[in-house]
Order: structure tokens, then C-alpha cells, then sequence
């Protein structure tokens, strides 16, 4: 395996001595294969342990990783480093305070999710068995359960930066995620907290939340869609 | 914890939607200021025929030509990208807002170059 010569440049605050963030310059080598993951922890176990950063499943599961990297917010554990060549800047998330290095606080996202009542809210009758949902049922939510909650589309969203009121991508998605749930009785709910200007309408299809997204899902059909159906409920 | 007091990432733009959304919001200020100008322009109406003849001919002038060439080109941009937000917010326009950013804004340039042509054949 051949190794490559990397540059990787990274937003460094230590909250113990910094001020605030500063760039530092790390001249590593890796494996020519390596993803942003890997790149981290080789400066974290061979040049720097000061390094903070948070990373679990390393294979794009568990939504930890998640930073922005040469200007665009990606998961550090599936992104090869030969994507960005061998010029790597690294940052933490935009749109979040910085607790430490690339760790940012996370707290106002997780907030906001759970406003939207992420659960199932069931009225009717429990059916004996489970419920039974037809492949056309599953079809309209599929994509959008696939979201892991790594909040690289509301760090990327330019209408939460300036508001942070603003539900943000990942709490509207998962808001669709649960009106179009043909199991689901608690969309009149979640339609009142969405429909609010810090909610469906201050999505303005800028876009960036689609190409932020690691898990691809096509964040800004779902809040059109959810913004229709906020209309069509009103009516 | 650092607190960050501006959140704004203005690295975070190098994206078709994000540069349409930019484009869009200063096209549309740029038409508020178009419109205020117009009203400030008509309302030279209200000091008599001479006074409003005046103004006209002074806006006939090449340089409000050449203005008008780039209103045009600020109108057709809100318009033809508007049309495009209507068709990702109600149409499922959001698969395709790229192909439907570019057909458009080509239209766009194909009326703004005829438009041009007449606005500026009068002077040249």
C-alpha cells in the first residue's frame, strides 16, 4: 500500500489556553487509501493526543464524525482523503459553538429535534400483531429514516445560521418522517410546530442541506412536500 | 466553550442552489430600488408635461440604455428563477433543481439577448 504525503490544516481550540480557534498544520503520512477518519487518528495516536474530535462507528452509521472538510460538511469516516487530494482543511461544523477542537455542542440541534415530537404517536387501537404497512406506505418515508442525526445539513442550512430559532433540516425531515408514517396520529401536532416562521417556512430551497447530506436523502423534496401539507391541513 | 457571535459561514456557497438563492434575494432588492427609482421618476409627472418631457429625454440617454439592458437581465432572473422555485415547492422540482436551474436561466439569456437587441437598437 503506498503511503501520500498529506498537509492537513485544522481549526484548533483548546478552551484551556486558546482565546479562540486558531489554524495548525499537521505534515503526516498515510496510507493512500485513508479516509478524514483515518487522518485524525494519526495525528490524535502519533503527533498530537490533544486532538479532539468525535468519531464511533467509523462507517458512517453513527453520525458522530461529521465536520467540514475543504468547504463542505462530510462524515470523516467514508470520505477518502484522495477526494480533496493531498490539501486537507478541516473545521468543525458551522452554525454550533465550539466546545473543543472539531467537537461542537450539539445541544440546540437535539433541542430542536425534539420539539417535533420525534416518537410515534398512536391514537387508534393497538393491533394485535404489528402494524401492517404497505410497500407504497413504506415507500413515502423510506429515505427519509435513513437520517443518522450527524446535523451536517443544518450546519450547512444558511437560514439557520443567522436564526437559531430555526428548526433546521434535520428536525423538519424528521417532522416528515412521522406525518407521512401511515401509523402515525400525530401529525395535526407536529403540522402546528412546523407551521411557524422559524419552522417549514423559513426553508428557502437553498439546497445546501441535499448536498451536506451523507446519507444522500433528499432533504428539500421532503420539506417541500411537508410545506404542502401544512397548506392543504390549514385549508 | 467558544462562543461564536457570528454564525454566518460565508465559505459555505459553492453550490448551485445556495448561488441561486443568493442571486435571487439581491436581484429582488435590486428590483425594490428599480421601483422606488420608477415611483420617484413618475411622480416628476406631478410638476407639469415640460418638466416630465425633460426627465424622459434625459432617460433616453445611452447610459439609462445600458441600464435598462441590465434591469432586463435583473427581471429575468427573479422571474425565470422564481418559476423555478415554484416548480421545486409545488411540482417535486427539487430532483432536478439543477437541469431546471440551468434550462431556465438559459431562456432567461435567450429573452434577455433579444430584449437587448430591441432596447439598444434604438440607440445604435
Amino acid at each position: 500500500m503506498a503511503q501520500i504525503d498529506i498537509q492537513a490544516k485544522i481549526l484548533r481550540y483548546q478552551p484551556e489556553k486558546d482565546e479562540k480557534p486558531h489554524w495548525q498544520t499537521f505534515a503526516i503520512q498515510v496510507a493512500d487509501d485513508s479516509t478524514i477518519l483515518d487522518v485524525l487518528n494519526e495525528i490524535h495516536w502519533r503527533h498530537d493526543g490533544t486532538l479532539a474530535y468525535r468519531r464511533s462507528c467509523r462507517s458512517s452509521i453513527c453520525g458522530s464524525c461529521a465536520m467540514k472538510v475543504n468547504g463542505r460538511n462530510v462524515l470523516a469516516c467514508e470520505t477518502p482523503v484522495h477526494r480533496f487530494g493531498t490539501k486537507l482543511k478541516v473545521e468543525p461544523l458551522s452554525g454550533f459553538q465550539i466546545i473543543k477542537d472539531l467537537v461542537v455542542d450539539l445541544e440546540p440541534f437535539f433541542a430542536k429535534l425534539k420539539r417535533i415530537k420525534p416518537y410515534l404517536i398512536v391514537d387508534k387501537p393497538l393491533p394485535d400483531k404489528e402494524f401492517v404497512q404497505s410497500p407504497a406506505q413504506l415507500e413515502q418515508i423510506g429515505e427519509s429514516t435513513l437520517c443518522i442525526l450527524c446535523a451536517a445539513c443544518s450546519a450547512a442550512c444558511p437560514s439557520s445560521w443567522p436564526n437559531q430559532e430555526y428548526l433546521g433540516p434535520a428536525a423538519l425531515l424528521k417532522a416528515y418522517r412521522f406525518v407521512f408514517d401511515s401509523r402515525d396520529d400525530g401529525a395535526d401536532q407536529r403540522l402546528e410546530i412546523v407551521n411557524d416562521k422559524n419552522g417549514v417556512w423559513r426553508c428557502h430551497t437553498i439546497f445546501n442541506c441535499m448536498e451536506a447530506c451523507p446519507k444522500k436523502i433528499k432533504i428539500t423534496e421532503y420539506l417541500s412536500r411537508l410545506k404542502l401539507k401544512v397548506v392543504e391541513n390549514s385549508l | 466553550m467558544y462562543k461564536r457571535t457570528r454564525f454566518y459561514d460565508l465559505t459555505y456557497y459553492n453550490f448551485v442552489g445556495s448561488w441561486a438563492w443568493i442571486l435571487h434575494r439581491l436581484s429582488g432588492l435590486a428590483l425594490i430600488f428599480y421601483l422606488c427609482l420608477h415611483i420617484w421618476v413618475i411622480h416628476s409627472l406631478t410638476y407639469g408635461e415640460e418638466m416630465f418631457n425633460d426627465v424622459m429625454a434625459f432617460l433616453n440617454t445611452t447610459p439609462f440604455k445600458l441600464l435598462e439592458v441590465g434591469l432586463w437581465g435583473v427581471i429575468l432572473f427573479h422571474a425565470f428563477n422564481g418559476v423555478r422555485i415554484i416548480i421545486v415547492d409545488f411540482f417535486q422540482g427539487s430532483l432536478a433543481h439543477k437541469k431546471l436551474f440551468v434550462a431556465l436561466i438559459a431562456a432567461a439569456f435567450v429573452l434577455w439577448a433579444l430584449g437587448s437587441y430591441l432596447l439598444l437598437s434604438h440607440v445604435f
